[in-house]
């Protein structure tokens, strides 16, 4: 079984520590949850 | 986002990082509209709000923060917005358009209020900031707060200053109309920029730590007090080496930072956050206004003993001719005569100024060696002598 990660929030900080997480360490199983219909934006 | 509003960045997927797909591409599943009710931290279990239950190893909390709203009636009317996402700047713009809006209010005076100013006023609308205190953003010095006022005034802003809002209603000859404490205003839109609170009811309920500035606590990590849960973004606090106390500073280039950070510690590639110096800046029409570090209030708080000095130069060589006029403040430790914090304003030179002074900051220079600070020297980008030499000078003096 492959490590699960979730992040809470696809702003800004989850969305670079998603992106860094798999990045570093590709065997994670990521999921990004985001409340909007946006992630990733600059505010 | 903004500059979105005011149509400098027409395309509003200019603002988009990354999309959905390009994270779906990197084998990252996205969830959009999905809405987390709580966390069950002994199971490792992300409750949806539909009921789904998410197992997890590792959690990050990234959930920003919320802005604040006032507790006055009307403010769930249409036409009233708060800038906080992608979505507020879209409903913002197209609210103006579709109902070819004239009248424009907007309550604080922060910088985001300055730069909705400068977008709404640019986008032709007739723009008002309300503001309870007597000068726009108050944590600059007042002689630069006053040149802030200044350039909103000379472009057609006008600043509305000791009003606070009691209600908003519908408008007889405008859509709406603020009532404050003072008087009526009729306006179109209505935006509140009142500042943020770190979003922590996730964490608080999960039980995890909260520190004193009422975000998220974490380690230099990004970890919070449980192990397997991290944090990073608007939501957390950040290490401030100045002060040497943890603060919350809801800013996107720190939210960044600490997302990475926690990434590379989850991805098994160790990294310390190592904090920040409260760097900030704007822009407000023609004007650059930025600051770092501590003023002297807050530097007196974190036990330092802090002397300021305001000078006021040009941002070129005077035998040039050239250049602008700019403001530049120093704040140093007496005890130590360890520099504290810089603010500058100017139509050009300021911003500049202040990233070199980060980096001293950073760094825990004093006024000896700012005095002589080796700067890239040329006539049309300042003196030989620097404002940043000058000021350092003069400080050192009155310690």
């Amino acid at each position: 079984m492959n490590r699960k990660l979730v992040i809470v929030g696809g702003g800004a900080g989850g969305a670079s520590a998603a992106a860094e997480a798999k990045r570093r360490d590709p065997s994670l199983d990521v999921t990004m949850l985001e409340g909007g219909e946006f992630v990733s934006y600059a505010a | 986002m903004p500059y979105y509003i005011g149509d400098v960045i027409k395309d509003s997927k200019k603002l988009i990082a990354r999309t959905p797909e390009k994270f779906e591409e990197t084998g990252i599943q996205v969830k959009l509209n999905t809405r987390v009710e709580g966390i069950g931290v002994d199971e490792g279990i992300v409750l949806l709000a539909g009921g789904e239950r998410i197992p997890y190893d590792v959690l990050v909390l990234a959930t920003g923060a919320v802005p604040t709203l006032p507790n006055i009636p009307g403010t769930d009317l249409d036409g009233v917005f708060v800038l906080k996402n992608l979505r507020d700047g879209l409903n913002i713009k197209e609210y103006i358009k579709s109902n070819q809006c004239s009248k424009a209010t907007i309550v604080g005076a922060g910088f985001i209020a300055m730069e909705m100013g400068e977008a709404l006023k640019s986008r032709g609308l007739d723009t008002r900031i309300v503001y309870r205190g007597e000068l726009p953003v108050k944590k600059w010095d007042p002689a630069f707060s006053t040149v802030v006022l200044e350039e909103l005034t000379n472009n057609g802003v006008t600043f509305m200053a000791h009003q606070s809002p009691v209600a908003v209603e519908r408008g007889a000859q405008t859509r709406l109309s603020l009532v404050t404490d003072k008087e009526k205003i009729d306006t179109d839109i209505i935006i509140f920029a009142l500042g943020v609170k770190p979003e922590t009811n996730l964490a608080r309920e999960a039980g995890l730590a909260v520190g004193e500035s009422g975000a998220i606590r974490v380690d230099s990590s990004q970890r919070t007090s449980r192990e397997e849960i991290f944090s990073a973004g608007d939501c957390c606090e950040s290490y401030h080496r100045v002060s040497k106390r943890w603060v919350h500073i809801p800013l996107g280039d720190i939210a960044n930072k600490q997302g990475r950070v926690a990434g590379r510690n989850i991805g098994g590639y160790p990294l310390t956050f190592l904090g920040v110096v409260g760097a900030q800046s704007f822009k407000v029409f023609g004007l650059e206004v930025a600051m770092t570090g501590l003023d002297e209030r807050e530097a007196q708080r974190s036990g330092y003993a802090p002397a300021g000095t305001i000078i006021w130069g040009r941002s070129a060589a005077a035998s040039m001719g050239e250049g602008h006029r700019l403001g530049l403040k120093l704040i140093a430790d007496k005890a130590s005569g360890k520099l504290l914090g810089a603010q500058a304003v100017g139509q050009s030179g300021a911003v500049g100024r202040i990233n070199t002074l980060s980096a001293c900051l950073w760094s825990g220079m004093g006024l000896d060696e700012l005095g002589y600070l080796d700067l890239a020297y040329s006539p049309p980008f300042g003196g030989s002598w620097d404002i940043i030499h000058t000021a350092a000078h003069v400080l050192k003096k009155q310690l």
